[in-house]
């Protein structure tokens, strides 16, 4: 097995499985954490993660397949998606692309579930197809305050990351999440998105 | 060239004199007195501003004599217009906007945030880090992009600093309470289970601080231990997910719960992990502090014309996402 990425929550190695290739994602121990709430985290996400890969399949929602889940090293095995994550991509292609990642999310929201961190990195571009990865953090949820979570952490990489391409592909984005949850839920949820923004720390109060 | 800058967002006034000489900073003096409010307590902000009103003139007298300037060999003079409590704030600004107007020297309103920033960077040598800014007014993760600090992740609700003051108030300790909690912690070993709270890179502490409390009605020792770890993981978790999102290279942690032990030791291990250096600034200088806005406004007077007098306000709300960094 060989170490591609050391993420922020787990390692992923590419090797085999059962005769073709496979990421292996490893939520390693993490020594800064105190073991018990490390172990329970560890293994919630894990379990989340494989189920929920399979779950949102059924919204036509392209993830990668899983194919073994290990609870004890709290691994996944997975299909790998040769492709690039969108976080990587030129700027114009990010802008046009946003509004294919806001179908996705819509269609995640309208089936009840939220994602839990909708950064650009989570998004994998692979033959013209978008996948959506990382479900450690998801939820089945149908409460409009989580989904609303959701878009207001992607506007925030958005407006960190990628500040300079961050009004078209917002716009896009919404254009596309709102095709999908139709206008009046996606109003509400912008609207809940400014409350969230709001409450932030010394955040203009209009 | 010489500044003063003034302090009193808070619990703190606190005057500071700095020599900076091209890109270096010395702090010739930086002089604090702080608000301490009885125990089981907090900061009541007119009872805090008539602590700084009382105390302005010996800290800054105090000050100038230990830099062994007058106010005459000054060149600028910077404040604190915020973010921070309003009558706190309003005590600095008077002091700064009499002496400016009385001396004629250039006076330069400073975002308190950006101070902790900016000392944290000229102290520790940090170039381009990842900034985790945790204090009783700031949790906020950053990174520099295009003239702007932009917020990668932060609270949501209450702060670090808060969580740990409320809590420690409601066990019976005055405010500042990091410390007392960080030595009850380091007494116990007994992890009772916190609700743990992350939404991708934003953290929620109200939910952590409500439960802590009826844990400590059957053991504080537990209850602070509890806290710390549930908290500062929470804390290097997002800390790992922004490293790991930005490929920073430095990691710097400023304000005044820099000083915990505990969570520099979870946010080295972090860095070790990533491969990325780690800074805390010296705990000195880690609470609120004159040098740090002393500091913005020498690097602000490179590329900025003073403040007209009219212009002096102190503001409650001032994100330091919205200010433009030029120098």
């Amino acid at each position: 097995m060989k170490l591609i990425k050391k993420g922020a929550e787990a390692d992923i190695y590419t090797g085999t499985w059962k005769n073709s290739k496979a990421l292996f994602k490893t939520r390693k121990i993490k020594t800064y954490r105190n073991s018990s709430l490390d172990s329970k985290i560890r293994k919630q996400r894990t379990i989340k993660e494989s189920q929920m890969l399979s779950q949102v399949k059924s919204f036509g929602i392209p993830t990668p397949l899983v194919y073994f889940v290990n609870l004890e090293k709290s691994m996944i095995v997975m299909q790998e998606i040769p492709g690039k994550p969108v976080h990587d991509l030129p700027e114009s292609k990010i802008i046009e692309i946003s509004k294919q990642i806001g179908k996705l999310v819509g269609l995640l929201h309208k089936n009840g579930v939220m994602h839990g961190d909708l950064t650009t990195s989570n998004f994998i571009l692979f033959k013209n197809t978008i996948y959506m990865i990382d479900f450690g953090l998801s939820q089945n949820s149908i409460k409009p305050e989580d989904h609303a979570v959701d878009l207001r952490l992607i506007k925030e990489i958005l407006n960190s990351a990628h500040a300079k391409i961050m009004e078209p592909s917002w716009k896009n984005f919404l254009n596309g999440y709102k095709s999908v949850v139709g206008i009046t839920y996606q109003t509400k949820i912008v609207k809940l998105v400014s409350e969230i923004e709001s409450r932030g720390r010394y955040a203009q109060v209009v | 060239m010489i500044g003063l800058g003034i302090e009193s967002t808070a619990h703190t006034f606190s005057c500071a004199v700095i020599e900076k000489k091209g890109k270096k900073g010395k702090i010739l003096s930086d002089v604090r007195k702080i608000f301490r409010p009885e125990a089981g307590q907090g900061i009541h902000p007119r009872e805090a501003s008539r602590h700084h009103i009382e105390n302005s003139p010996i800290v800054l007298s105090d000050c100038l004599n230990e830099a062994n300037v007058s106010v005459k060999d000054l060149d600028i003079i910077s404040y604190a217009a915020g973010p921070g409590l309003g009558p706190c704030l309003r005590v600095g600004a008077v002091v700064a906007r009499s002496l400016s107007s009385f001396y004629k020297i250039p006076i330069y309103p400073v975002n308190h945030a950006i101070g902790h920033i900016e000392l944290g960077k000229l102290l520790t040598g940090a170039n381009d880090p990842l900034v985790l800014l945790v204090s009783g007014g700031h949790t906020m993760l950053l990174s520099f992009l295009n003239k702007q600090w932009r917020v990668f992740g932060e609270t949501l609700d209450i702060t670090l600093g808060q969580l740990l003051d409320q809590f420690g108030r409601s066990i019976g300790f005055a405010s500042p309470c990091g410390k007392n909690i960080e030595e009850l912690a380091s007494t116990s070993t007994n992890y009772v289970s916190l609700p743990y709270s992350v939404k991708g890179n934003d953290v929620s502490f109200s939910g952590l601080l409500s439960a802590t409390k009826p844990i400590s009605e059957k053991s504080k020792v537990d209850a602070c231990f509890s806290l710390q770890e549930t908290a500062f993981a929470m804390i290097s978790e997002t800390v790992e997910r922004a490293l790991s999102f930005t490929s920073k290279k430095e990691l710097m942690i400023v304000g005044g719960v820099a000083a915990n032990k505990r969570l520099s030791e979870m946010l080295k291990d972090v860095c070790k992990r990533h491969g990325a250096k780690f800074f805390v600034v010296p705990l000195k200088y880690a609470g609120d502090c004159g040098s740090q806005i002393c500091w913005t406004g020498l690097l602000e007077s490179q590329v900025k014309k003073s403040a007209k007098l009219k212009d002096t306000f102190v503001t409650q709300s001032w994100r330091l996402d919205s200010v433009v960094v030029n120098y």
